[in-house]
């Protein structure tokens, strides 16, 4: 049981996981030089959540731009969550996006597809 | 197929427990042979049973692989797409990005930087062409009394109006824009001083009728000066010259034109 901390950069989200709360943060743009070290560190903190907790776990994404690498990341991340969905374990994501940038809402669309777990898309000012 | 060979081996029992056949010698060869086939009957059926769960195996192997691959496939799809999604958000921010950052935010015209681009475009195409063009530098007269007596908002308004004329007067490929304060330019190519001088006629004309403050009543007026472009000369030069007729019309008290010579 360990929390996340990652300082977010120009190129790099800010992420933080918060094992007490089960709630994990991504926050800002995304196109990492090498985007397999940044989000292999979420991959395991999201695995070991699943693993050894049986507490709910909800992502709040605040995210902006994703490149290719990153998107990717990001479906992989869903998929882990799908599987838990799948084994009973209460999963959520929340993606915010500010209501004058539309096609954020639009991109988080296109990433809900084929989730059966809980996902909304939440517009603030 | 099966019912035969049950009849054939009910007959063959039979047979061999009729006691009248006891000591018969094909008896004994019978027995052997009828062991021997039901013995490869019950081995074929094995080997048949153990091949189909082999096919089994092997097809559901295929399944799961061809189901895998297709969830892969969808998935490359997926991301294909969002990735795509992501790269025209960018083109479009990058367009609104250079569209801002070349027009004048008050009165939505070209703003300097873009002036500047056009005037060396225009240039290295004079260079090249032969044809040249000229330049038309406009400013608002008094614009300061105007701010100070009506307020900045006033002020505002009239550069907005200035500006709304001279889009309006211009032909497509002439391009006008805010140089800076009170200052406008135009860029004509292919125009010669003398009908570079009509145009800015008839844009103070309608400076004159159009961009009054309504508030007070006032009426407004601007000054312009003119200038061509010369082979070989770097922009800058044509500019400065526009701007010394530009200082001789205020010279010569305001509200005209003038050419900057030949």
């Amino acid at each position: 049981m360990s929390n996340l901390t990652i300082t977010g950069s120009q190129s790099t989200p800010a992420i933080s996981g918060d094992w007490e709360a089960g709630v994990l943060t991504m926050a800002g743009d995304s196109y990492p030089e090498n985007s397999f070290d940044l989000f292999n560190q979420v991959i395991d903190w999201v695995e070991r959540f699943l693993a050894e907790t049986r507490r709910p776990l909800s992502l709040e994404l605040h995210l902006l731009y994703l490149n290719t690498s990153s998107v990717r990341a990001i479906m992989d991340v869903f998929d882990l969550l799908e599987d838990a969905h799948g084994r009973g374990h209460p999963v959520a994501v929340n993606w915010h996006y500010d209501r004058r940038n539309e096609r954020v809402a639009e991109l988080a669309e296109e990433f809900k597809e084929d989730c059966s777990f809980p996902f909304a898309i939440l517009a603030h000012d | 197929m099966k019912r035969d060979i049950e009849d054939l081996g009910r007959r063959i029992e039979q047979l061999l427990a009729q006691p009248e056949y006891q000591d018969h010698p094909l008896r004994v060869a019978l027995d052997e042979l009828w062991r021997a086939f039901l013995d490869q009957t019950t081995r074929l059926e094995r080997v048949t049973h153990i091949s189909d769960g082999y096919q089994t195996l092997a097809k559901e192997r295929e399944n799961d692989l061809d189901e895998r691959f297709q969830k892969q496939l969808r998935k490359l799809e997926k991301l294909a797409r969002i990735s795509d999604h992501y790269q025209r958000m960018m083109q479009d921010l990058n367009v609104a990005l250079s569209d801002a950052s070349n027009r004048d935010v008050l009165t939505g015209l070209a703003n300097r930087r873009h002036l500047m681009q056009r005037l060396k475009e225009e240039s290295e195409r004079a260079s090249r062409s032969g044809q040249p063009y000229t330049i038309a530098m406009l400013d608002i007269d008094h614009f300061k009394r105007i701010n100070d007596t009506l307020g900045h908002a006033a002020g505002d308004r009239a550069l907005i109006e200035v500006g709304r004329i001279l889009q309006s007067s211009l032909r497509e490929y002439d391009l006008c824009g805010r140089w800076g304060g009170e200052e406008f330019m135009m860029i004509m190519p292919g125009t010669t001083l003398v009908s570079a001088q009509t145009l800015a006629q008839r844009v103070c004309k309608r400076i004159r009728e159009h961009a009054g403050a309504p508030d007070v009543g006032q009426s407004i007026s601007a000054s312009v000066g003119i200038s061509a472009y010369r082979h070989g000369e770097h922009y800058s030069d044509t500019v400065e010259r526009a701007d010394a007729a530009l200082l001789e019309a205020k010279r010569r008290g305001r509200d005209c034109i003038v050419l900057s010579e030949v």
